[in-house]
């Protein structure tokens, strides 16, 4: 490691600071054609999210929809069930950190793939109930900052995650390419829940 | 298996999706025919139809059947204004609009004018102003009136949902009712008589009408004509 210490010919490598820590291993820098690969998900991810919102403008709001049996009304379905994506999501993310080896002093049980494709599948399956509620009687909105904090963040989640969903099921992609997928599909999710669950939660209180 | 796991995830979301979107379409026709049913004349039956599937209503009377002349479309917004306490329809048919603004107690507004080009200009009593635009299932904007200031964005809503005013003279004394009924069935409503307000009483959306002092007056839907 003593070329830490000599004079950098290039500018643009040198340290900004010196660390004490050892200094990661750089990654290769990635071929062009494994950037390539994520061109398709991402150019199809876009698509989605202009999709959903386009619908949403366009589609006259029809103020009904199909409700589910146990709750009082629309909206408390939707929160509660955001609320359990939510819950899948932070499943998600530790399951996650847990496979790529982030948790120090765990190591991923040989389940951790499984706990993490099925809290996945779950959450997206208990998400589009909700989105096709919203989307269908109430659709993208820009009345007050929440509301369009809200719609465009859904147009993102739902983008964002079927670009994660091709990149997955591509080979020879980024290694950076699902962590930061992964980690916009579940930021997305939270800024959902904040701007519709937990403001419901906390105007009209705890409700089923 | 692992390459093809999450197309298959997609697909079943996909597959979800629509299967909600064919529910939803079933029950939005079903609610049409059954409040076109429940709409006394029709007048606010022919509300914004959007028919996306093709099928033909198989309960609705002959009356209540969708009428192919958009240009007389009639529309009724109704919702509740910024910050609560107000609650805010505004009916518009050919150009004209009618507002009505009230809190079911004291305050209200009836205020009439023009919507055109997705602007909504009106006026009414007292230098009470409304201005907005309207359009894709919403109507937006700010209102003046009793000396307050409101900014409202309201929804589209269905017969029986929508403006009701009512006016008779009850025992010499002159009675004007105006209910808003939103789209959950909520009614919220002030009754002027004689020049002084006080809260409703409730509105039967089935007969139109309502009982003043034991006398049983009628209420007509305000289509945003005139009043």
């Amino acid at each position: 490691m003593s070329s830490d210490f000599e004079p950098p010919t290039d500018p643009a490598y040198r340290p900004v600071a010196p660390s004490t820590a050892p200094a990661a291993p750089t990654a290769p820098t990635p071929a062009l054609s494994a950037n390539a690969t994520l061109l398709v998900p991402l150019l199809v991810g876009g698509v989605v999210a202009v999709a959903v919102g386009v619908y949403g403008r366009l589609h006259e709001p029809s103020h009904i929809a199909v409700s589910l049996a146990g709750f009082s009304g629309p909206l408390t379905v939707k929160v509660w069930l955001t609320t359990g994506v939510l819950l899948f999501a932070l499943v998600q993310l530790v399951s996650a950190l847990m496979m790529y080896g982030k948790i120090p002093g765990v190591a991923a049980p040989s389940w951790t793939g499984t706990l993490h494709r099925w809290s996945g599948r779950s959450a997206f399956l208990l998400a589009v109930p909700v989105a096709i509620h919203c989307l269908y009687a109430v659709g993208l909105q820009f009345d007050e900052p929440r509301v369009i904090v809200h719609s465009l963040l859904g147009c993102f989640f739902f983008g964002a995650f079927t670009a994660k969903m091709l990149v997955l099921s591509k080979k020879g992609t980024p290694a950076w390419a699902l962590p930061l997928l992964g980690g916009l599909v579940f930021t997305a999710l939270v800024g959902l829940w904040l701007s519709a669950s937990l403001w419901f939660f906390a105007t009209q209180g705890i409700k089923f | 298996m692992r390459h093809k796991g999450p197309i298959f995830t997609l697909l079943a979301g996909l597959a979800l999706a629509a299967v909600l979107m064919v529910l939803n379409l079933t029950a939005t026709n079903r609610n049409r025919n059954n409040g076109d049913n429940a709409a006394n004349a029709g007048a606010n039956a022919t509300a914004t139809t959007t028919s996306e599937l093709g099928t033909a209503p198989t309960t609705a009377p002959a009356t209540a059947a969708p009428t192919k002349a958009p240009p007389a479309a009639q529309v009724t917004y109704a919702g509740r204004g910024s910050g609560g306490g107000a609650t805010i329809a505004i009916a518009i048919k050919d150009g004209k609009a009618v507002a009505y603004l009230c809190d079911g107690n004291r305050a209200e507004a009836w205020l009439q004018g023009t919507a055109s080009n997705g602007e909504l200009k009106l006026a009414g009593s007292g230098n009470a102003t409304l201005m907005g635009s309207y359009g894709n299932g919403v109507a937006a904007g700010a209102i003046s009136a009793t000396g307050k200031k409101w900014t409202f964005a309201v929804g589209t809503v269905k017969a029986p949902s929508g403006l009701y005013r009512a006016a008779a003279n009850v025992r010499n004394a002159r009675i004007v009712g105006g209910w808003i009924v939103l789209a959950n069935g909520e009614q919220v409503g002030v009754l002027n008589v004689a020049g002084e307000e006080q809260p409703a009483p409730p509105l039967n959306t089935a007969t139109n009408t309502t009982t003043v002092d034991g006398t049983v007056i009628t209420a007509n839907p305000v289509d945003g004509t005139g009043l």
